[in-house]
């Protein structure tokens, strides 16, 4: 029986070391703001890329605590992390919402506990957030309609010309925006067809798979257009293998910074263009921190950021812009 | 043999297998009247019942990691404005309650499951089964019923469907002898698609105004509502896993199912039983999950099977079967919540806490097997 305790009790220290370790306690001490940020998952590139951002741009401020925690793509999980956040009562709580619908009640009830709430480019069923800060898909999608219009007008002399598509997860909105919007655009051309739609669940090797499919039915494409980079860059790798990469041209979705981004690929003349998705924690940090610092600051209750257009005149530019 | 076990069998070389029932009660209620008449049958009858010191020991040690994870918890618990500790407001204890109780209810089913000997993979996709089914009966089917009808309905849609696929892992490992692996394997990925294919893929959200599927999400997410049905459900199996005849064919049927077989005990009604009660359980769960997510989702509950599997386990439960009890599987589910919720009181790094969880899960089992080992 002794030795049983002693298990539990070395087990106990165990997890409290863990606890220790990772308390900053002196440092979150002398910083006047406690921020929590909900983040829906840290495993797309673009969350990860919002994550740093925030980072950076808080600890240029010096006096601000940070916390992210991730939600792992769960909606029940993120629920529990916004129910823990309430009960330590931050300054600021962000939340980049995994879904909808589930994460809305809980957003209200941080507010219901005076807590200001900045809902982050996903919004919410009602509008439980002091404010929300987003991005258009459907912009997105109409640029990137308009961009394969123009492409084909200058390739074939006016708007015709075969285009592959490569869909993301279907059923997110994101993804049906961006859809919705490009043939919203492209619907007004009888000489444009979408010869091939296929779904690669927004993974690059999903997408080298499919589009290794697709080109062996297809015996002429013109533009094939990812909804996000990563897509983009699979179709790519798939028609290089074939020898096929020079008879078409990739457009992507997301124009992330960092070698791994959609705006390096531009560079590298893999993708002819890609539409720069806000991340949108820039604005965000923006109005956050007047939330902090004045308490007679009353934001709108909506920002909502439009995309941009990246091709290689200024992909350098946007490069720079955007690698923390 | 010890631990939880309350059945210990024996093999004896000249009229097969003899079963020792560590009850003090007569044996005629559940030995059939067939058997009473063979020599087996009096043998089990007659015999003695010793006294278990393993049964104690292994709650005693729930208890104590219970206790030790409570003292961790107010040690680490960080303070509020007004000076309490963080751990111990009324709201963050129901808090803790409310989101262990999806995975406390199927792991209870669970713990039958693996009592028997078996396992059940499928209750994840059984959940978000159900949690289509509810939101697709609410917000499609439409009778001119009253609201509270037209809730219960649905609900009864998606715990039927539940039961369903429980009965039907059920007859297919009793009756046809596949491994519950394999069988449950199969029914999860199967169930997938199945609740992908209702729902087109899509999540069915429910609204927050005053329609029958938002009237649904209210009265079903309250805390009331939630830890309520997930307390008065333990206690509820806790008693029929140890008061009833039932249970104690349960822990016969895992504990040695061959001589459950010669002492003529209803194996394959048992499982059938155990798995349904698994999958109705699941159900609710996925009921429960649909409300307080205002969403029925097809692609919900990943995992959830592995997160049940863990609370049993590190209750106590042995995953060979027969030996295991629901207070254990309750400790179980209470530690990996208090745990989780004083790692995120602190803000602990999200991916540290499934290190935590690894952490305990192997030591919880190594600690059963040293005291297996000490008594």
């Amino acid at each position: 029986m002794r030795g049983k305790s002693l298990h539990v009790l070395l087990l106990a220290l165990l997890t409290f070391g863990f606890i220790a370790c990772n308390k900053d306690g002196q440092e979150s001490a002398s910083k006047r703001y406690f921020v929590a940020f909900s983040q829906c998952n840290n495993a797309e590139p673009y969350r990860t890329a919002q994550n740093q951002l925030m980072q950076k741009l808080f600890a240029e401020k010096g006096d601000v605590h940070l916390v992210i925690e991730d939600a792992q793509q769960d909606n029940s999980k993120q629920i529990a992390q916004i129910e823990t956040f309430i009960r330590q009562k931050p300054d600021l709580l962000i939340v980049a919402p995994n879904e909808r619908a589930p994460l809305t009640e809980v957003m209200g009830r941080a507010m219901a506990a005076g807590i200001p709430v900045i809902c982050l480019e996903r919004d919410i069923t009602q509008p439980n957030y002091t404010t929300f800060v987003g991005a258009d898909n459907l912009a997105i999608g109409k640029m990137a309609g308009q961009f394969i219009v123009d492409t084909l007008t200058q390739k074939h002399g006016k708007a015709e010309g075969k285009v592959v598509e490569i869909r993301g997860l279907l059923g997110v909105e994101a993804e049906m925006e961006r859809y919705n919007g490009a043939h919203e655009v492209m619907n007004r051309y009888p000489g444009i067809r979408v010869v091939h739609e296929a779904v690669a669940d927004w993974l690059q090797s999903n997408a080298r798979d499919r589009m290794s499919e697709i080109l062996r039915a297809q015996p002429e494409i013109d533009v094939v257009y990812g909804h996000n980079d990563p897509m983009a860059v699979g179709a790519y790798v798939a028609a290089r293998d074939l020898g096929r990469d020079k008879e078409m041209v990739f457009i992507g979705v997301d124009g992330l910074g960092g070698p791994a981004g959609g705006i390096k690929k531009v560079m590298d003349g893999v993708l002819a263009a890609t539409f720069y998705y806000p991340l949108c924690v820039d604005k965000a940090m923006e109005i956050g921190d007047q939330i902090l610092r004045n308490r007679n600051f009353h934001p709108d209750k909506q920002y909502i950021l439009q995309p941009e257009l990246i091709t290689p005149a200024n992909a350098s530019e946007m490069y720079q812009k955007l690698t923390f | 043999m010890e631990g939880g076990n309350l059945v210990t069998v024996a093999k004896d070389q000249t009229c097969g297998t003899l079963f020792y029932l560590s009850q003090k009660k007569s044996m005629t209620e559940y030995v059939p009247e067939s058997l009473q008449e063979n020599a087996v049958g009096r043998a089990i009858l007659s015999s003695k019942v010793p006294f278990q010191r393993g049964v104690v020991y292994s709650r005693l040690k729930g208890i104590i990691g219970l206790l030790a994870i409570l003292l961790l918890a107010l040690v680490a618990s960080p303070h509020s404005a007004r000076g309490g500790l963080v751990f111990l407001e009324a709201g963050n204890i129901t808090d803790i309650l409310r989101q262990v109780s999806e995975i406390g209810i199927i792991s209870l089913g669970m713990t039958f499951v693996i009592l028997t000997g078996g396992i059940d993979l499928s209750v994840g996709t059984v959940l978000a089964l159900s949690s289509s089914l509810v939101t697709i009966v609410l917000t499609r089917v439409s009778f001119g019923w009253p609201q509270s009808v037209g809730i219960t309905a649905a609900a009864v849609t998606a715990l039927i469907g539940g039961a369903l696929v429980g009965f039907m892992n059920g007859a297919i490992i009793a009756r046809w002898r596949i491994q519950p692996f394999i069988v449950t394997l199969a029914t999860m990925i199967g169930i997938r698609g199945l609740a992908r294919w209702l729902t087109s893929n899509a999540n069915i959200d429910l609204g927050f105004g005053s329609d029958i599927a938002s009237v649904f999400a209210r009265a079903l997410s309250t805390k009331t509502i939630v830890i309520g049905s997930y307390v008065l459900l333990a206690v509820a199996l806790g008693a029929v896993l140890s008061k009833t005849v039932f249970g104690r064919y349960v822990r016969a049927v895992g504990d040695n199912e061959k001589a459950a077989e010669y002492a003529g005990l209803p194996i394959v009604k048992t499982k059938i039983l155990v798995y349904t009660m698994t999958g109705l359980l699941a159900g609710y769960a996925g009921v429960l999950h649909a409300a307080q997510n205002h969403q029925g989702n097809p692609n919900t509950g990943v995992a959830y099977e592995l997160e049940a599997i863990a609370a049993v386990v590190i209750g106590g439960t042995s995953l060979m079967g027969g030996s295991g009890s629901i207070s254990g599987t309750v400790v179980g589910t209470l530690i990996i919540g208090i745990l989780t919720n004083i790692l995120r009181l602190n803000n602990i790094d999200s991916n540290l806490e499934l290190i935590v969880k690894a952490i305990i899960i192997i030591a919880a089992v190594w600690l059963q097997q040293k005291s297996k080992e000490s008594t």
